[in-house]
């Protein structure tokens, strides 16, 4: 298909008749005649195949009036020994910076036809610290020098990097939803730290009785090697609620014994994590991290509740008082999108890792793996179809906080917030199965399909505006669903799996990516079907 | 059930924005033959010239300020033209296609600009003085031929689509380019919205247009049967020097 193909030999090709059809320059035609008229940069890739008939070779056409005829004098290809490369524009950004993405240094050979030299310009607007970056020659000292000139625009380079915030809901006794408490996160990052390149960060959560406060450290060239270096701090003061139906528990807190429809586990993390990085490939990243935390969690001292037909003492996966969590983090990125938040085509595979025992001076001993991979389609008529699959598994006994937590799968509710887990609702159990079981589980899965549909496409601030729908088939489970499963469940009830969709309406623009998902209100209408107490 | 209502109603938006999606368009062939008659019209001098269907016209247009300063750069700039010529009767395809390539690059120490030209298969090299003999030899077609006579149906109109594209960026430099733009240092967490009023992912997105500049527009029709015809001029210098 085509895209932007630059006509390396221009030539005339005509459909007559055994002459090839040119389909695809229909197909040339008809995409930039879309993207220019619907003001898009996005084209299909097919090549621009020229067809030459064997009768049309035959008649050559006359050349054009004034067309210059070819002289050994005259030559296009033009070099020059670079002398110097002149920044301009960079008030705050440093040269040591701008220069780790410029190619050349003082003394090479220029070839003005290398694509390094335009690629060097996306590098540098790839990195958020300009709004413009322009490339030209000037004359340098003696002949055959020249000097590069770099012309940059600097933007303003503190971000909003991430937004959320909605309603956590609880449940009647009845099932339905009842809407119990705002909850936000919010993280925000400079990320040209005083012209450094580097970026830190900083967020926050809040949502009922709980807040968490994160800061991060980015450096993309650490020591102006390819490695980078990543560390982040997080502060929790959080709570989580645990118990199916007819909970009951005894508690060494006031606070605690309010919420009487659940057993409540107040804890505190405050800890960080501290990795570097390296770009094996183009597409490949590797992230290896040591993640070191303290805990302290007050439990209640009894609590017990309805799992199935059956009462039973409740896990709350944690370690009463103070615990540490010491844990080696190993993940691989296989990243082809061509766009980070509306890709129309390419993969994205991930590999996590990560093990905590006891040597690493560990409370908890466990090992973690999780496995992704998604796939994005354009398909002829311009729509985008993406298939997601995940897995995941935790031998051990892992802090419910590092456990899979239904909310993470379906759409219907809530994702954590920086370790927040502002809802206290079970999963909606579309399936009639026994995953309302189930809060926080050792083993998950997810397959997910999603349609989008391109509604605008643009070159100015809004870059593209996607619908999208997705539905997809999850399940979440504890060890003892497979060796112990709750009672009062028979045949494929037995299977903690359950249904998610959602769909919404993705704005790509200058500044990032917003998303507005509808699946959250859905998720607040009335549907639980009575079944939780 | 009542969890059945949610699932309908997102079903329905579903359906209704595919239904009036512009892209999902069901005549979606009809749709882009009309505008490609919408495109803006610029007047065209169409004539016969050794048996083809040739075509005068200029899109000097194309050079606006940027590109000027990009041209005067030292770096490469490319003009990529393609003539499509269309059927009016029936303009879904294109019957025939002519495409001219100029490649510019300005020596900074002979002070002239060195051009590369491809056309109908021929690849010339000249020199420009100034910017002015740049565009004449790239933002200009006099007597480009579009197709031999004999190819068109004599009584139909035709007409040409001209699409310009200044820089336009190779599939292969375009797919490592949006591979770099795509993963950018330090970006947050690219999830899909999960929030009742929405989430938010600031990553810095940089587009990568396929051209620094583009230009298309459309000609009058041509019926090839009313093409003035043009003598060779070989032919009329030789009847010269007989005579």
């Amino acid at each position: 298909m085509l895209r932007g193909v630059v006509v390396e030999g221009g030539t005339s090709a005509r459909r007559g008749r055994g002459a090839p059809r040119p389909r695809s320059v229909l197909v040339a035609l008809l995409v930039a005649l879309v993207t220019s008229l619907a003001g898009s940069a996005h084209a299909d890739d097919e090549e621009l195949d020229v067809a030459v008939s064997a009768e049309a070779a035959a008649a050559e056409p006359p050349p054009e009036v004034g067309a210059a005829t070819s002289s050994p004098a005259t030559k296009t290809r033009v070099r020059y020994t670079l002398e110097g490369i002149d920044l301009r524009g960079n008030a705050r950004t440093s040269e040591r910076v701008i220069l780790r993405f410029v190619p050349y240094r003082p003394g090479d050979v220029l070839d003005v036809d290398d694509p390094e030299l335009e690629v060097t310009r996306f590098r540098l607007l790839a990195t958020g610290y300009f709004s413009s970056v322009v490339l030209s020659l000037r004359r340098g000292s003696k002949r055959g020098r020249a000097i590069l000139v770099v012309e940059l625009v600097e933007r303003n380079t503190i971000v909003v990097e991430n937004l959320a915030m909605g309603i956590a809901a609880d449940e009647d006794q009845d099932g339905n939803s009842e809407p119990i408490s705002p909850f936000l996160g919010i993280q925000m990052a400079e990320t040209n730290l005083a012209g450094t390149g580097i970026t830190l960060g900083a967020g926050f959560a809040a949502a009922s009785d709980q807040f968490a406060i994160n800061a991060r450290f980015f450096d993309p060239a650490f020591l102006g090697s390819d490695w980078t270096v990543q560390a982040n701090l997080i502060y929790a003061d959080g709570r989580d609620f645990f118990g199916n139906r007819e909970v009951s528990f005894e508690s060494p807190l006031l606070e605690q014994q309010k919420v009487t429809d659940y057993a409540v586990v107040d804890y505190r993390r405050f800890g960080g994590s501290i990795g570097v990085g390296y770009d094996l490939s183009l597409a490949t990243r590797i992230l290896v991290s040591y993640q070191l935390e303290g805990v302290d969690a007050v439990v209640p001292t009894v609590a017990s509740h309805f799992r199935g037909d059956t009462r039973e003492p409740i896990d709350f996966d944690i370690h009463p008082g103070v615990s540490v969590l010491s844990k080696l983090n190993a993940s691989l990125v296989y990243d082809t999108r061509d766009a980070p938040f509306l890709p129309r085509k390419g993969q994205l595979a991930t590999l996590r890792a990560g093990f905590a025992v006891a040597p690493i001076g560990s409370s908890y001993g466990y090992g973690k793996l999780e496995l992704g991979y998604a796939h994005w389609w354009t398909v002829p008529w311009g729509h985008v179809i993406s298939l997601e699959g995940q897995v995941g598994a935790i031998a051990g006994d892992a802090p419910f906080f590092e456990k899979f937590y239904v909310g993470d799968y379906t759409d219907l509710l809530p994702d954590r917030i920086l370790g927040l887990n502002p809802d206290r609702r079970q999963p909606p159990n579309l399936l009639d199965t026994d995953i309302v079981e189930v809060r926080y589980g050792d083993y998950a899965a997810k397959l997910e399909a999603e349609y989008r549909i391109p509604l605008y496409s643009g070159r100015d601030s809004v870059y593209g505006i996607d619908f999208f729908t997705g539905a997809g088939l999850y399940g979440v489970a504890t060890r003892r669903d497979f060796t112990n499963p709750p009672s009062g469940y028979e045949g494929f009830s037995l299977a903690p799996l359950d249904l998610t969709y959602n769909l919404g309406l993705r704005f790509e623009t200058y500044v990032g990516g917003f998303s507005v998902a509808f699946s959250n209100l859905f998720g607040l209408l009335p549907g639980r079907g009575g079944n939780r107490k | 059930m009542r969890w059945l209502r949610g699932l309908l109603l997102a079903l329905a938006v579903m359906v209704t924005v595919t239904a009036s999606s512009p892209v999902a368009a069901k005549d979606n062939d009809e749709e882009l033959a009309e505008k490609k008659k919408r495109l803006p019209q610029r007047k065209a001098i169409f004539k016969q010239y050794k048996g083809w269907a040739t075509m005068t016209v200029a899109w000097r247009d194309v050079i606006n300020e940027k590109i000027r300063k990009k041209l005067m750069s030292g770096l490469p700039t490319t003009i990529a033209t393609r003539a499509y010529v269309f059927d009016d009767t029936d303009s879904k395809e294109p019957v025939a296609l002519s495409a001219k390539t100029c490649r510019v690059v300005y020596d900074l120490w002979d002070e002239v600009f060195r051009i590369e030209q491809r056309q109908a298969g021929r690849k010339r090299n000249t020199v420009a003085v100034n910017l002015e003999g740049v565009m004449r030899r790239c933002t200009e077609a006099r007597r480009l031929a579009l197709e031999q006579v004999k190819g068109l149906d004599e009584k139909k109109p035709y007409f040409v689509g001209v699409l310009v594209e200044v820089n336009p960026l190779s599939k292969e430099m375009l797919e490592r380019i949006k591979r770099w733009v795509s993963r950018p240092n330090g970006a947050g967490k690219v999830e899909r919205g999960d929030s009742l009023f929405g989430s938010f992912v600031g990553l810095f997105v940089t587009k990568v247009p396929e051209a620094l500049q583009v230009l298309m527009f459309r000609t009058q029709t041509f019926v090839p049967s009313k093409l003035p015809v043009i003598e060779d001029e070989k032919k009329k210098k030789g009847k010269k020097s007989r005579s």
